[in-house]
């Protein structure tokens, strides 16, 4: 199993969010979360990520046959874990191209690998920059620094497309962009999508399925994946909301 | 704080100071101790006319009716001036060497080590350098490229000899030997330091630099330095320090006197590094300075970049007297305390002219057990019509038993003149942490960081060859050992 | 009269005279004075002050022949006239009125949040001649406006108040200080706020030019306490309000704001200070000056966080604007931070009005005049409608329209 998580249950400051949660994700497979607001979806993609603010009451969590409380939060980066958030934080000073340089050059350093050099990441950043029709003066720019909430998603997905990551969770990286950016970001993703890594897509719309076609689709609600299934899910929520889930 | 914080927070104070080298070099003092002899002795040594010795002797008996200034946030025992070499210089130099032949090849080895070849075939490109070991200058490169230009770049000890009227005009006209107990120490025992002098629209082609380094134990370290821009002139100047580790602390009482006349430009960068001491507040420089700027004619502008890490103790507040009409001074500052360091630091902005400007961006970062103040006076006088200020501080604590002070002082005489001030203090985001983190780079990479991220604004402002030394030692300072 | 003569020949109307310890420490005050001599250049809280008027004075105090009166007007409201600094004693199931006893008596100047040398504090703990205590029993809910009345010139009132609001209380605390002849009032108000306790208290200063006003308060608050302070300064007489809080406790708040309004060669000195004890408390300094003529005005703001006072919040803002070209405006707002988990700022703007915005108003046809008055109300705006008071509101609305008028 690719990512396994049994019978979670977390904590924060005294508030039970995540109660007994339970999923499996394979190789090579797309999963949509859907559930209203305040359920716990960024929860738990933060917990996935290793945000240390959570009390973990019970359960585990099994990433490529690594125990995943055993790794840190870079640990688990460096491991293939990708994480778009859905509030990126603007970091004031520190410049994109260096940032995403480090990051990329820690990873290949836990995998053994190579290190890339400037020059060659320079290359590499313009031209996936410019897949995902990001203009290249924005690459002198602070971290998320200044940029509009529109940019501030593309410049995620700019990151996970020159990361790779194995496991890439995007928290409503749809909330936000217009049609056309949402079609860059989804083009971003599909481009990305081979049958060695996963998606675990959290939205609260439709419309990013219909560009991003999920495997499986889960509804959450109050910290409970509550049902799965395909597909056909998305359009029963379209049609009538989280109600009759709740 | 979460563990892992804690860890990294504890590599951070076992921070190694990697210039902490002594010299093994013969050396020629005086008698500690400081009375007119030893004025005399250093008058003599240097080879002074009388007129330079009456001016000592004068700043001397200032000196012994007056007291430390009392004010800054800082503690440390009384200092004992008279435990105190005021003297020290490698022997063989009564006469400053006229090429590298004939200078120790121990010294040479010194400044390589320290990354300053002084070897014309190594020289640093683009930048001249001043050499001063203990008090004297050991060499200056580039000299006859600036020669050419009319610009006098040379140790103010050869400058008293050689261009006396200058010395006469300028010297103390800034920074009056009777200002304060520290400018009127300076005045009395000075021992070397650099003068420039940038003639009427010449802009300097390169960078000026001067590179301090204290060798002797117990040795008192008091430079001067004198930079005079003519009209319409131009240039920058850095200044570098280091210091062996040792433990007893060391003195180091500096004057800087700026001078930049109707549409001068002076830009003035200091990275300073002098030795902070050990982990438990052992040894350490006590790092005195004061250094000011006269915007003296219209148009001038006079701009301060300073990377404080070092010293056991910083007192410095360079400053501008904003004289000139249209007249802009400039403050651009990093300082990172840790262990036991204390640094008392800012700037004086005096608005007399029309129309000045100022702006000041300071940022300061405690770790350990340090204290960092930022301190800071804006007055705008009473004819200072429409001159306008903006200061930005902002501190930066990592770990819980440091402190972060701010202390402006803002005075306003004139109805036209506006002042904006901002100062904000926290400690560092734990959200950019993760968000650093979740892209695989380590909790220490990542305060490094955004630390650097922090200081963008000061450190865009120094000299393009700095730039990116000064970014590697802000993240020396933070992180654990360097090899 | 210099300060030890004084002392000593009035001894018999100062409070407490008969005291040992409380002798002891004034004869250490005196001590402090005498080495001192009121050095103004190291204690930069002694800037713009005329000292002559505070260190040789003629002690003079008058015990009121009237005296004060106490109302309660409406259920849970008093009316208190206070005369010459005192209040007979009052009791009811809510409050309890007394004077103030050896007991009161603090030892300040050790206290490292008034600094060793505030003399004022110390010249008030020195000649103590009047005051009251004031408690607000558990969970009451009170209003009391005191109205401040001096009945002769040349007087000088050495004033102490303390105020303890039990827990659970709150007290809605509206002063007056409204005299018309030359006296001076050094007042020194102790305030504790005890558990999940609130003040609201709003000072409001007008006296006549010879009037001189010293007014300190020191307020500690406890857990989950509020301590919310408003200075409205229009004296044409000299003003001191130095405004010290403590937050004890955690999740506790001191807010100290305030506007003064100063003309002809008037000085006003003003400090604030909030010391962060305890965790997650929140702190909130805001200064606003408008200066006109010749006068001169110092603001001090000072938020001070310990070690332990993690998760603190504290805001300082200053502002002034000058109105001519004699006036002046020094201002030193200061953070002291000793823990990490902060959020500490400060902003501070001086100038003149905002040229820009007079242009515009008046090429919407608006006279200069008119355009300035309207720039300076909106830069108080905040501060004149957070007042929830109507009756204070209009109080404070014609105080306003009569410093505005004077302006050209
Ligand atoms: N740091 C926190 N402290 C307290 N409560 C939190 C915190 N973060 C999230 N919560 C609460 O947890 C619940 C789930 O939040 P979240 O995971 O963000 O939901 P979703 O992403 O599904 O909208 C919400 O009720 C939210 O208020
Ligand atoms: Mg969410």
């Amino acid at each position: 199993m690719f990512l396994e998580i049994k019978d979670l249950s977390v904590k924060i400051e005294n508030k039970n969010i995540l109660k007994s949660l339970n999923l499996n994700i394979n190789k090579g497979e797309v999963h949509a979360i859907m559930g209203p607001n305040g359920s716990g979806k960024s929860t738990l993609a933060n917990v996935l990520a290793g945000k240390e603010d959570y009390e973990i009451l019970n359960g585990r969590i099994n990433f490529k046959d690594n125990n995943l409380f055993d790794l840190n939060i870079e640990e688990r980066a460096q491991e293939g874990m990708f994480l778009a958030f859905q509030y990126p934080v603007e970091i004031p000073g520190v410049n994109i191209t260096p940032f995403l340089h480090s990051a990329i050059n820690s990873k290949r350093k836990r995998m053994s690998e190579e290190e890339i050099d400037n020059l060659s990441f320079a290359k590499l950043l313009k031209s996936k920059a410019s897949d995902l029709g990001i203009n290249i003066d924005m690459l002198k720019r602070s971290v998320n620094t200044g940029f509009s909430g529109g940019e501030k998603k593309r410049y995620e997905i700019l990151q996970m497309s020159i990361l790779n990551p194995d496991l890439a969770i995007l928290d409503e990286t749809d909330s936000g962009l217009d049609i056309d950016a949402l079609k860059i970001v989804t083009d971003g993703v599909n481009k990305l999508k081979t049958k060695d890594n996963s998606f675990l897509i959290i939205t609260h719309y439709q419309k990013l399925l219909d560009y991003i076609k999920p495997d499986y689709v889960h509804v959450m609600v109050n910290g409970s994946i509550v049902k799965s299934g395909g597909y056909e899910i998305a359009a029963e929520i379209e049609k009538d909301g989280f109600q009759k889930f709740q | 704080m979460n563990s892992e914080t804690l860890n990294t927070l504890n590599s951070y104070s076992k921070n190694k100071y990697k210039y902490g080298f002594v010299t093994e070099i013969d050396d020629e003092k005086p008698k500690k101790g400081l009375n007119e002899d030893t004025i005399k002795f250093i008058s003599l040594k240097k080879n002074e006319p009388e007129w330079m010795l009456d001016w000592r002797l004068k700043a001397y008996s200032k000196w012994k009716k007056m007291k430390e200034p009392k004010w800054a946030n800082l503690s440390f025992p009384e200092i004992d001036y008279q435990d105190i070499y005021y003297y020290s210089a490698p022997k063989g130099f009564e006469k400053k060497p006229k090429d590298l032949s004939e200078v120790d090849p121990k010294l040479i080895e010194t400044y390589n080590k320290l990354g300053i070849p002084l070897e014309e075939q190594k020289v640093l490109a683009g930048v001249a350098v001043d050499v001063v070991f203990d008090s004297v200058s050991v060499a200056t490169t580039y000299k006859g490229e600036l020669e050419k230009l009319g610009i006098i770049f040379c140790s103010i000890g050869e400058a008293i000899q050689k261009h006396p009227d200058l010395i006469k005009k300028y010297l103390g006209s800034v920074i009056p030997p009777g200002d304060h107990s520290f400018s009127a120490l300076n005045s009395a025992v000075f021992t070397d330091g650099s003068f420039v002098y940038i003639p009427e629209s010449v802009k300097c082609p390169m960078e000026l630099s001067t590179y301090f380094r204290i060798n002797a134990e117990n040795t008192g370290q008091f430079e001067r330095t004198l930079i005079i821009a003519d009209k319409g002139s131009y240039v920058s100047y850095l200044e570098g320090c280091t210091a062996p580790k040792r433990d007893d602390n060391q003195l180091h009482a500096a004057n800087v006197e700026l001078i930049a006349l109707e549409d001068a430009e002076i830009k003035y960068s200091t990275v300073q590094n002098w030795y902070p001491g050990d982990e438990d507040g052992k040894g350490g420089i006590y790092n005195f300075v004061t250094k000011r700027g006269l915007c003296a004619g219209k148009n001038s502008k006079i701009s301060w970049t300073q990377v404080e890490t070092g010293s056991a103790i910083t007192w410095k507040y360079p400053s501008c007297i904003l004289k000139g009409d249209n007249s802009i001074g400039e403050f651009y500052s990093v300082a990172i305390t840790n262990n036991f360091q204390q640094a008392d630091t800012g700037t004086k902005m005096t608005h007399i002219g029309k129309n000045t400007k100022s702006k000041i961006i300071s940022k300061g970062i405690s770790l350990g057990k340090s204290q960092n103040t930022y301190r800071g006076e804006v007055s705008f006088l009473r004819k200072a019509d429409k001159a306008r200020n903006y200061t930005q501080c902002d501190s930066l604590l990592v770990g819980n038993q440091c402190g972060a002070h701010t202390v402006p002082y803002i005075d306003s005489k004139n109805n036209s003149a506006v002042i904006e001030h901002e100062a904000s203090t926290s400690k560092i985001n734990e959200d950019q942490l993760y968000y650093c983190r979740q892209r695989g780079l380590s909790h220490e990479e990542a305060v490094s960081l955004i630390v650097n991220g922090f200081c963008k604004q000061v450190l865009q402002e120094l000299p393009m060859e700095f730039a990116v030394e000064a970014q590697k030692l802000v993240s020396i300072s933070l992180e654990g050992s360097v090899g | 009269m210099n300060i030890q003569d004084n002392y000593l020949k009035n001894k018999k109307n100062i409070f407490f005279s008969e005291n040992k310890d409380i002798q002891t420490h004034r004869e250490k005050l005196i001590n402090i004075f005498e080495n001192d001599r009121f050095d103004k250049k190291n204690n930069e809280s002694l800037k713009n002050i005329n000292l002559k008027n505070f260190i040789d004075f003629n002690y003079k105090y008058l015990i009121p022949e009237e005296t004060s009166v106490i109302n309660n007007n409406h259920e849970n409201s008093y009316s208190i006239v206070s005369v010459n600094g005192q209040c007979s004693s009052f009791k009811d199931d809510k409050i309890e009125i007394t004077k103030i006893l050896d007991e009161d008596y603090n030892d300040f100047s050790k206290n490292d949040t008034i600094e060793n040398n505030d003399h004022f504090v110390n010249l008030n703990s020195l000649f103590l001649n009047s005051g009251f205590k004031i408690v607000i029993k558990k969970n009451n809910n009170i209003k009391i406006r005191i109205s401040n009345i001096i009945t002769d010139d040349d007087l000088t009132i050495f004033q102490k108040n303390n105020y303890i609001c039990e827990d659970g209380s709150s007290l809605n605390l509206i002063e007056e200080y409204e005299n018309k002849n030359n006296s001076t009032s050094n007042i020194l108000n102790v305030i504790k706020l005890e558990k999940n306790s609130q003040i609201n208290h709003f000072l409001i200063q007008d006296n006549s030019p010879n009037h001189n006003l010293i007014i300190t308060t020191h307020s500690s608050c406890k857990k989950d306490s509020t301590y919310i302070q408003k200075v409205y300064n229009f004296s044409e007489g000299y003003v001191r309000n130095f405004h010290y809080s403590e937050l004890i406790e955690a999740n506790s708040e001191a807010d100290l704001q305030g506007i003064f309004f100063l003309k002809d060669n008037n000085t006003s000195n003003n400090k604030t200070f909030v010391k962060h004890l305890a965790e997650d408390c929140k702190s909130n300094q805001v200064y606003k000056g408008i200066l006109k003529d010749r006068s001169k005005a110092t603001y001090f703001s000072n938020t001070h966080v310990d070690q332990v006072a993690q998760k603190t919040e504290g805001y300082q803002l200053s502002k002034g604007i000058l109105l001519s070209d004699n006036a002046s405006y020094f201002s030193k707002p200061e953070l002291k931070i000793y823990a990490d988990d902060v959020k500490c700022s400060h902003g501070s703007t001086i100038g003149p009005i905002d040229e820009n915005a007079i242009f515009y108003l008046r090429s919407r046809g608006m006279s200069k005049i008119a355009a300035t008055k309207i720039l300076i109300s909106s830069f108080i705006n905040e501060e004149l409608n957070s007042i929830d008071n109507e009756q204070m509101s209009e109080i404070i609305q014609k105080k306003l329209v009569r410093y505005l008028s004077k302006v050209k």
